[in-house]
């Protein structure tokens, strides 16, 4: 490629064709002041401070809009630039307040920092600040566009990174402002709140509301502990309080400049009041204070005992999606190799995990197919993309901007949703499946696709078997019973079919399909059509599992589950154990455990004794509460280690304090496979204590005299069996994939089969589809405690169409009683032109996560369960419930 | 007195015309204040839909531009120009005699939709100044005479088809 050289300051340097003069300067050690330009966002050229000027015409130029030129000569610090940087600084000042001593930005200030810089003091032009008052309705941002210097920042951050589009400029010349369609309070506009344009602003015209006055005394970067996107994050502390969150800025970050509205803004439950800060034990009914070493001691002592008395099958361990891969780790090594139980389980199965399970096991056995597609980058280089029964706008924003900037860039976009989802707007092709479809509709595709002879046929040939089987089912299939179904015409299975012609498909699975009935029937068709398609180890094809909370992955990899131990290897194979099994010195249960829902049920049925909860709130988290309640009366030990108050502490016998993702360290692997170690921030709050500490203490209670004594010592550990665990690993490959010898078995299609959609009932005539709102994260346990999100989250609500609304006779804001088989919710309407009528959406997480009291305790990937997606509800009118 | 209704057929169908046409969206914006005198704010959302664009956007192209506007406005369009000749020439005056006589400020619209009256920078005629545009046609080398009988005409042309 051709190579550009160009002196800068006289100094000769050569760099590619297409860099800016910023860039180039930059990257040789003159740092040129700018105020507009970032990075992650286009050139744009508004501010003017970067002027730098051409030696031999003399001209001046903005350097972040001008590209290298051959021979070029250019100067950055000349006097004529700074003289016209310092009227560009000053005029930007006479136009603003002086305020400087109150504003929060304080000395994060890019403009402040800029005329600090070029010495611009008195400014010795008459001041004219701008009288715009501040929009200061909702409880996050707080927007003062008299500091605004229109720089765009926020605008191009809006339209290029979140692809919202909530705001632009409006009017021109000296009046232009950033502005929201008709002027409207952020909150009535498209706004999401991610607060990326916050972290953006220069000035002090956009900053975090809050409590905390000022700026933070440090900043550490960490990950967040959310969802599974694993999004890097500054958090900002004073004294031993986190008090701002933004992004981290790295580059190599999942998500660069981005952050949602919880990561945001939500981490204000750190400071909750419900915050646990000492180890508690219930005597004679009431909860009491003691010391660490009484719980631990008492902990140990009743497990033990419960183990003699009753057996190890007596005591079921939950570990948690949310707690570090080490964590887990010891948390199913003491259930394992201390207590011998496999009955250890976490939250992810209420996530789907049993479904991505079933997609593990087509991939084990020959390793070179990975259906997982990895780095969320690919959704923005992927032929085509097909999202089906998920709203990662919602569930996962930054992996929903992900999406929205591959469909903006022209990526063909198929959003499968019974309810017009956000997403659906960027889509070129939205299909209003029947819940419970989705099987039928992929299978139609499928045939159509092939039909067309639009499929991979050489990848077919090569890698898969059973081929003509499928083909012959694919081709007997009925599209009248299709059409019946799935309630889509043949054409919109056409236009599908048309849009994946002859394209790598990049799948984005969600709830819809996780939690549903026949979710199982479901991803085989979609492993079908995979392989049909040859979307597999193809630039950004595969499957992308959005994971809901934010250690879904590492929980599983390290052994937080029923059946696998550490590594994914299941607990029956003794080849597996084995390995385990000198390293932790002692024979391990070879039978699978009880699953989340199974250990509730034996609770239930009296056969299990004691549950040791880490990290989980089952009583919010899971359907039918009061049964889950029930179960837990029964027990003779409830142990809950956890850093908040929760339903669930509420019912235990013996509480022990926690350590939040802010206050200690470890790793959490996201949903792409990334390996992100946290910083402890904070020390955590009171006596509690990092759940690591707690746990290798009780560990020594339990009598395990040769364990590891260190977050580095079980790192140590993991990593002889697992190397890729091991602190220097930065990312994660399959490598423990065992690799089987001789040729590679072909990957098998399998039948192809039809499911019945949910139907309503008699008496329940409307479908519930229940799922995620952006400012809750799964049952709202965390979210819900903070502050800001609680202000706002009165505008959640039960979705329904208009027309189902007036048929009640029931308005906006008004509460309606919904009525399923399993029981029954309170809540709000919000009439909502996405919902189709007949369907009511149920968000998870508000109000004590509600929603999940319509759903039926049942075991998910079971053909004889409903799910937990769905479900028919009546309506009632509550009288005199309007706001 | 009501600004007229919006007949929503036509607007939807010049909307329509201009489907996925992002390129599409000035001659748009165009048609439809020709069309209605104004561009109403409702319409806003329907057009970005069509063309693929966010509605803040077309916010900020309709109130970048002048000749644009989202209120309704009269069936006259008065400017009256304050540039540099017309301004040596009593262009000044001239404004203010108009709006004495229309009882309109600069901006303003009369209650029943029949003038608005707006000034220009420059309306490109100097050799006729003083000048003044009604809708598209000039009036130049104005007088106080002049300017009534201009506003007359036009104010008789209305009683007559009210």
């Amino acid at each position: 490629m051709e190579v550009i050289t160009l002196t800068i300051n006289g100094k000769t340097i050569s760099c590619d064709p297409g860099v800016s003069v910023l860039d180039a300067a930059a990257k040789n050690g003159f740092s040129i002041p700018t105020l507009c330009h970032h990075p992650d966002l286009k050139p744009f050229g508004a501010c003017r401070v970067c002027l730098v000027e051409d030696e031999k015409t003399g001209r001046l130029m903005a350097a972040c809009v001008t590209p290298v030129a051959q021979n070029m000569a250019v100067r950055t610090h000349t006097p004529r630039i700074l003289t016209h940087r310092r009227n560009i600084a000053a005029l930007m000042l006479a136009a603003h307040p002086e305020s400087c001593i109150v504003c929060d930005k304080g000395n994060r200030c890019r403009l402040r920092r800029v005329a600090a810089e070029l010495g611009v003091g008195e400014i010795r032009l008459d001041p004219m600040p701008s009288d715009q008052t501040p929009d200061q309705l909702n409880p996050f941002i707080y927007r003062d566009l008299s500091k605004c210097i229109l720089c765009g920042k926020c605008i191009r951050a809006d339209h290029e990174l979140v692809v919202t589009g909530a705001i632009d400029y409006s009017m021109r010349g000296i009046k232009a402002y950033p502005a929201t369609l008709q002027d409207k309070p952020l909150e009535q506009s498209g706004c999401t709140f991610c607060g990326t344009c916050v972290a953006l602003c220069p000035t002090g015209a956009l900053t975090t509301r809050s409590t905390y006055v000022g700026v933070p005394e440090r900043e550490v970067d960490t990950v967040c502990g959310f969802c599974g996107v694993g999004c890097r994050l500054r958090l900002g502390a004073a004294d031993s309080q986190v008090v701002e969150a933004n992004p981290a800025m790295d580059g190599k970050s999942v998500n660069g400049a981005t952050l949602c509205i919880r990561g945001h803004f939500g981490h204000d439950f750190l400071n909750s009041v419900k915050r646990l800060t000492r180890p508690m034990l219930r005597q004679n009914g009431t909860m009491t204070p003691v010391t660490w070493d009484e719980a631990l001691q008492e902990t140990a002592r009743r497990l033990l005992m419960l183990k003699e008395q009753y057996g190890p099958q007596s005591i079921a361990f939950l570990g948690s999606s949310k707690c570090t891969n080490e964590e887990n780790y010891l948390f199913q090594k003491i259930a394992r190799s201390l207590l011998k139980t496999n009955n250890i389980d976490n939250g992810g199965y209420a996530l789907g995990r049993g479904l991505l399970s079933c997609i593990e096991k087509r991939t084990d056995g020959s390793g070179r197919f990975h259906f997982f597609a990895g780095s969320l980058a690919g959704l923005e280089k992927c032929d085509a993309i097909l999202v089906i029964g998920a709203d990662p706008t919602h569930s996962m924003p930054v992996a929903g901007y992900y999406l929205k900037r591959g469909a903006v860039k022209g990526i063909p976009l198929i959003v499968v949703d019974p309810r017009r989802t956000e997403l659906a707007k960027y889509s070129a092709l939205w299909l209003p499946v029947q819940p419970g479809a989705d099987t039928d509709l992929v299978n139609a595709v499928a045939a159509l696709i092939l039909a067309r002879k639009s499929h991979d046929a050489s990848f077919v040939e090569r890698f898969t078997a059973g081929f003509r089987e499928y083909a012959a089912s694919l081709r007997a299939l009925d599209f009248e019973q299709i059409k019946k179904s799935t309630g889509l015409e043949k054409t919109a299975l056409e236009k599908a079919a048309t849009l994946l012609s002859h394209k790598k498909i990049a799948f984005v699975l969600g709830d819809g399909i996780l939690k549903q009935r026949s979710g199982l029937e479901a991803v085989e068709a979609l492993l079908n059509l995979a392989m049909l398609t040859g979307s597999i180890a193809h630039k950004g094809a595969g499957f992308y599992i959005p994971a809901k909370e934010n250690n879904l992955v590492g929980a599983w990899d390290m052994g937080s589950v029923p059946t696998t131990l550490p590594g994914r290897r299941a607990v029956t194979d003794p080849e597996a154990r084995g390995e385990w099994e000198k390293i932790w010195q002692t024979a391990l249960p070879t039978e699978p455990g009880l699953d989340l829902v199974q250990i509730i049920q034996a609770a239930e049925a009296g056969r299990l004794k004691g549950i040791f909860i880490m990290g989980e709130n089952p009583l919010r988290s899971l359907p039918q509460p009061e049964r889950v309640k029930a179960a837990f009366a029964k027990l003779e030990l409830l142990v809950t280690q956890d850093i908040l108050f929760t339903e669930t502490v509420e019912a235990a016998h013996i509480v022990l304090p926690g350590a939040a993702f802010s206050e200690k360290e470890g790793a959490f692997i996201n949903m792409e496979g990334r390996l992100q170690q946290l910083a402890a921030v904070v020390p955590p709050p009171g006596q509690a204590k990092a759940d690591l500490e707690i746990l290798l203490a009780l560990a020594r209670y339990l009598e395990d005299g040769n364990g590891p004594a260190s977050l580095a010592q079980v790192r140590a550990e993991i990593g002889q069996v697992l190397p890729l665990y091991s602190p220097s690993a930065r990312s994660r490959h399959l490598v423990w994939i065992q690799k089987k010898e001789g040729r590679e078995a072909a990957i098998p299609f399998s039948p192809v089969k039809s499911a019945a959609p949910d139907q309503v009932e008699t008496g329940r005539p409307y479908m519930a589809v229940l799922g995620s709102r952006r400012h809750q994260l799964g049952s709202g346990t965390r979210t819900g405690l903070s502050a800001r999100i609680a202000a706002f989250s009165t505008q959640g609500g039960i979705a329904v169409a208009a027309a189902d609304a007036l048929k009640w006779g029931v308005a906006d804001g008004q509460m309606i009683r919904l009525t399923s088989a399993n029981g029954i919710m309170n809540g709000r309407v919000r009439i909502d032109a996405k919902v189709r009528p007949g369907f009511i959406f149920v968000p998870h997480g508000e109000d004590s996560n509600q929603a999940r009291c319509l759903l039926g305790l049942t075991a998910l990937m079971d053909s004889a369960s409903p799910g937990w997606n769905t479900c028919p509800v009546s309506i009632e009118k509550i009288e005199g419930g309007l706001p | 007195m009501k600004p007229p209704e919006i007949d929503w057929q036509k607007l939807n169908a010049l909307i329509e015309s201009h489907k996925t046409e992002q390129w599409g969206l000035i001659p748009l914006l165009q048609e439809i204040q020709k069309a209605f005198g104004f561009i109403p704010p409702e319409s806003v959302e329907p057009i970005a839909e069509a063309l693929g664009l966010f509605p803040a956007q077309v916010q900020g192209v309709i109130t970048f531009y002048a000749g644009f506007s989202m209120v309704p406005r009269g069936k006259y369009v008065l400017r009256v120009c304050c540039g540099t000749a017309c301004h040596v020439k009593g262009g000044r005056s001239i404004l203010r005699l108009v709006q004495q006589d229309l009882k309109l400020k600069e901006g303003e619209t009369s209650p029943d939709y029949k003038f608005s009256l707006e000034s220009a920078a420059c309306l490109g005629a100097c050799a006729l100044a003083p000048t003044m545009m009604v809708n598209r046609d000039y009036f130049g080398k104005l007088s106080p005479p002049k300017v009534a009988s201009i506003l007359n005409y036009f104010g008789k042309e209305g009683r007559e088809e009210g």
